[in-house]
């Protein structure tokens, strides 16, 4: 089964935890698997989640492989596929292909500082490498989680920021671009407000998700405020459909988003055409 | 067609240099000389691109719309059959006539390639150009000339055809053409195919769409094939899938078929274009003596006469009712 | 011989329909030698328009049972391929194979044999000597058959090939000699060939980017999917799911990059919103990013998308003007 790149494997749905009115977190185990050895990822991969009848949709994976009890998914409810899923229950089955795509470098920014931005629903995949940095706290230095979205309803993985907050020589900044009556934390846009706070260039390396519109002006933020090429890192989102680099839909120049990303540095992103 | 390509360039010209139009669309030669591509003029620097000859398929009226927006007006050559879908269209409001600049063209006939290299037991690479002698077309080759019965290489479609003279045009290039001496029963093919049983019919038709590949080529080079977001593209709901077995090919062709009823105009480009040579007239000619037979309807020949599929009459028939 | 080898394999020939196309036959009499190239290339062999990669179903317990749906290995034997669509089952191989590997497609490679037709006329849309491929030879195919006027010189280039016509021996006959020197005779028509300049395209491809000269061909571009249907290399595809009674089937088909919605996300963002981009992406794929990745250019001058696209847009010429500096001066 495992040499047909196609075929699914079943996972249970152990879990779903709401975020906000359209975010739910999915927590799943793989069947046929008899450890986390079996379904080896790493931060900023992603997989491939079908439910059978429906269709299959690409999705970012949101847990850290340090911690192997499960595998969890961050999913919006938007198209056919997502909202399928939502209408899923704990003890569902669903198909998994995966894991595909490449990963962020951690062990290439193990002892740099870590300024990462995310926006919206980017936050899903950035968790990853937050999990996975917090329970490797030691090989990093100072580590700065900028994050907002549309209000304080949008926000996710709320219920983790106290424990997130724990977290030694690590700072959360939250913001969103329209408060309400209760919020009393920063009210602003994620450029305007990484501005604000003028995190230092200073052996750090930035990674930063959300929506396209945001990673652009975050990039052009970061390049003001020093940050070079190599060390501004994203991850990108394609329409995709086999995730493995032969249904030809998600490249951008010559690169495929399934194969040679999703993660992709400044650099990297300069040298493809504008797509 | 007695214009000639420079009789053409110089009426585009002045209305390119006395402002009437700021842009056009026409046609320039292609890979050989009896292909053409449709060209797009933005002034009367590159006025020689021009081109007007008996290898002129292309129906034009499709392009109309990617200038709806553009500054001044949009200037287009058009044959008989193009105008008429351009009627179609200014019919259903999809661009304001002041808008656009119809620069007609009275047409006897376009080449079909094939019959034509058949015929003439040539290859394309021998061909200089075509040009029109009125029954016959005189064949440049690149060793001498040749004429040829036009009854014998005209397109198909050009066989029925009723409208040579362009019915709109804000000015005719060429004189106009009289009643063409071939033209008979414009219904024959459809008669032909519903004198079959029922069970000939379909198995001539299953036959026939098991070969399309849904390539859309026939839709999207159909002038009336307007929607910007294409029933068949949508994904929720999906009313069909992009497998093509008979079952799907079926349901497209025939809701096309139904969609373009009544706007249709034979100007054949969806044959022209089916890569499969699948008989696509004979589907549409059907809706078309339909629509005649029904409503005493023909498309595309006056902008004020309303489609009877989008509006109500007390005497409409309702003979089901 | 055809006949023999219908019995004992799968054969794939060409076959006169509407048009000709490769189809499986039953007997030699089916096919059809009277044709330079069949309208669908031999792509859909290994490759069909549309395929049922698995099928599941449900029990009432909520599990899945999922099963791939694949024939048995079934040997084929495709008759009359062409040069240049052999040599584009080479380029097909660069995407199907590597690190992940489509047995749907890689399994049908490797229980075919080729046996192809040497070519020694052209049509005045072929332009395969661009690439470096010989219409003549059988460098990308098990077996050449070389119509050398009263018969057949018939070479076999790799085992595969070597084993069939062992098996087969008994429709072949001794060579009288002069073969090769009939073959190198007929081969003199072919000299009148398209050969265009390719060298470097890749990288005079990457000027244009931006600028004007892709903006008339996406203007005239319909946005249909001929080209890419019709095209040897092209390999762009769809997984949906159908959904039945009691389960259903997963299946892939042919898709386009000239569809609009191609690349259309669920959110609304369309990287490639309009033709011109589209049209973009189809050439700089061909004579960029595969080579890019692959160091080859995806192209085999076969003709297909110039004799049928409706509104001429024309490699050929595409290649000239890009070849010639004419696309960046414009």
């Amino acid at each position: 089964m495992n040499d047909n790149i196609y075929l699914p494997r079943t996972a249970t749905i152990q879990s779903m935890r709401p975020e906000t009115i359209d975010v739910t977190t999915f927590r799943i185990t793989i069947d046929d698997s008899s450890g986390p050895e079996e379904f080896d990822y790493r931060s900023g991969q992603f997989a491939e989640l079908s439910v059978l009848g429906v269709g299959e949709a690409p999705i970012s994976i949101s847990s850290s492989p340090t911690r192997p009890e499960a595998v969890e998914f961050s999913i919006r409810r938007l198209g056919q596929l997502t909202s399928a899923l939502h209408d899923l229950e704990p003890g569902d089955k669903i198909g998994i292909r995966g894991p595909f795509g490449n990963c962020f470098p951690l062990e290439e920014i193990e002892g740099k500082n870590l300024l990462i931005v995310g926006g919206g629903i980017g936050l899903a995949p950035l968790r990853s490498v937050i999990l996975n940095v917090f329970d490797n706290r030691a090989k990093y230095g100072k580590i700065d989680i900028i994050y907002g979205a549309r209000s304080p309803q949008d926000l996710v993985y709320t219920s983790e920021y106290e424990e997130w907050g724990k977290v030694d020589n690590s700072r959360l900044h939250l913001t969103v671009d329209r408060g309400d009556d209760e919020w009393k934390g920063n009210v602003g846009l994620v450029p305007t407000f990484l501005k604000e706070i003028k995190p230092s260039p200073e052996n750090t390396t930035s990674i930063t998700c959300g929506p396209p519109i945001m990673i652009k002006f975050v990039i052009e933020a970061l390049h003001e405020l020093g940050f070079s090429s190599e060390h501004i890192i994203t991850t990108l989102e394609r329409r995709m459909k086999c995730g493995v680099g032969k249904c030809g839909r998600c490249n951008i120049g010559s690169k495929y988003v399934c194969l040679d990303g999703p993660v992709f540095t400044l650099k990297e992103l300069k040298e493809m055409p504008s797509d | 067609m007695k214009a000639t390509s420079a009789e053409l360039q110089t009426r585009v010209k002045d209305l390119f240099e006395d402002g009437t139009i700021s842009h056009f669309i026409g046609y320039e030669t292609g890979s050989d000389s009896l292909r053409v591509a449709p060209c797009f003029l933005e002034g009367s620097q590159e006025i020689g691109r021009l081109v007007w000859n008996p290898v002129c398929a292309n129906n034009l009226a499709k392009y109309l719309l990617d200038f709806k927006n553009v500054p001044g007006r949009v200037g287009i050559m058009v044959k008989g059959c193009d105008s008429r879908s351009v009627v179609e269209l200014l019919k259903e409001n999809q661009i304001d006539r002041d808008r656009v600049f119809i620069v007609g063209v009275p047409c006897s006939g376009i080449v079909d390639r094939e019959k034509l290299l058949q015929v003439m037991g040539i290859s394309p690479t021998q061909v200089v150009a075509v040009q029109d002698e009125g029954d016959s077309f005189l064949v440049t080759l690149t060793d001498g000339e040749q004429r040829v019965d036009k009854e014998k290489v005209l397109r198909d479609e050009c066989l029925v055809c009723r409208y040579p003279n362009p019915p709109v045009y804000d000015v005719l290039t060429g004189e106009t053409v009289s009643r063409l001496p071939w033209v008979g029963d414009d219904y024959s093919m459809v008669k032909e195919q519903e004198a079959l049983s029922l069970e000939e019919k379909a198995t001539y038709w299953n036959r026939e769409l098991s070969q399309c590949i849904r390539c859309y080529a026939c839709r999207n080079i159909c002038p009336v094939c307007t929607c910007s977001e294409c029933i068949f593209d949508k994904k929720a709901p999906r009313w069909i899938s992009k497998a093509n077995d008979l079952s799907e090919n079926l349901v497209y062709h025939l809701i096309r078929a139904f969609h373009v009823a009544g706007r249709c105009v034979d100007c054949g480009e969806c044959e022209r274009a089916c890569p499969m040579n699948i008989p696509l007239r004979r589907l549409n000619k059907k809706v078309e003596k339909d629509m005649l037979e029904l409503f005493n309807y023909t498309a595309g020949i006056d902008v004020e006469q309303q489609p009877p599929l989008t509006t109500y009459r007390v005497d409409d028939l309702d003979e089901f009712m | 011989m055809l006949d023999a080898l219908a019995q004992a394999y799968d054969l794939i020939a060409p076959v006169q329909g509407n048009n000709i196309s490769f189809r499986r036959v039953e007997s030699g009499s089916e096919v059809t030698l009277d044709y330079i190239n069949p309208m669908l290339s031999a792509k859909s062999t290994f490759f069909p328009q549309t395929e049922t990669l698995f099928r599941f179903s449900r029990d009432d317990s909520e599990e899945f049972g999922i099963e791939p749906a694949r024939e048995p290995g079934r040997s084929q034997v495709i008759f009359g391929i062409r040069a240049c669509d052999a040599r584009s089952l080479r380029l097909m191989d660069m995407v199907f194979d590597g690190q992940h590997k489509d047995s749907y497609y890689l399994d049908r490679r490797k229980n075919t044999t080729l046996m192809g037709l040497a070519c020694f006329d052209y049509l005045e849309t072929c332009f395969c000597p661009t690439f470096g491929i010989d219409p003549a030879s059988g460098e990308d195919v098990d077996i050449l058959f070389s119509d050398v006027g009263d018969r057949f010189l018939v070479e076999a280039f790799t085992e595969k090939g070597t084993a069939l016509l062992e098996r087969f021996a008994e429709f072949f006959a001794e060579l009288r000699g002069d073969e090769e020197q009939l073959r190198e005779g007929r081969k003199a028509g072919l000299a009148g060939m398209k050969r265009l300049d390719v060298k470097g395209i890749a990288d005079k491809m990457a000027q244009l980017y931006e600028g004007p000269y892709w903006d008339d061909i996406g203007t005239r571009c319909l946005g249909c999917g001929i080209c890419t249907y019709l095209c040897p290399t092209c390999h762009c595809f769809d997984i949906a799911d159908v959904s039945l009674d009691e389960g259903g089937e997963r299946f892939r088909c042919w898709d386009s990059c000239m569809f609009p919605e191609f690349t259309l996300m669920v959110s609304g963002e369309n990287p490639r919103p309009n033709q011109k981009a589209r049209v973009q992406q189809r050439f700089f794929h061909k004579l960029k990013y595969f080579h890019d990745r692959n160091n080859e250019l995806a192209c085999v001058g076969c003709g297909r998308c110039v004799r049928h696209c409706p509104v001429n847009i024309d490699i050929a010429q595409i290649i000239d003007d890009v070849s010639s500096g004419k696309a960046g001066n414009e």
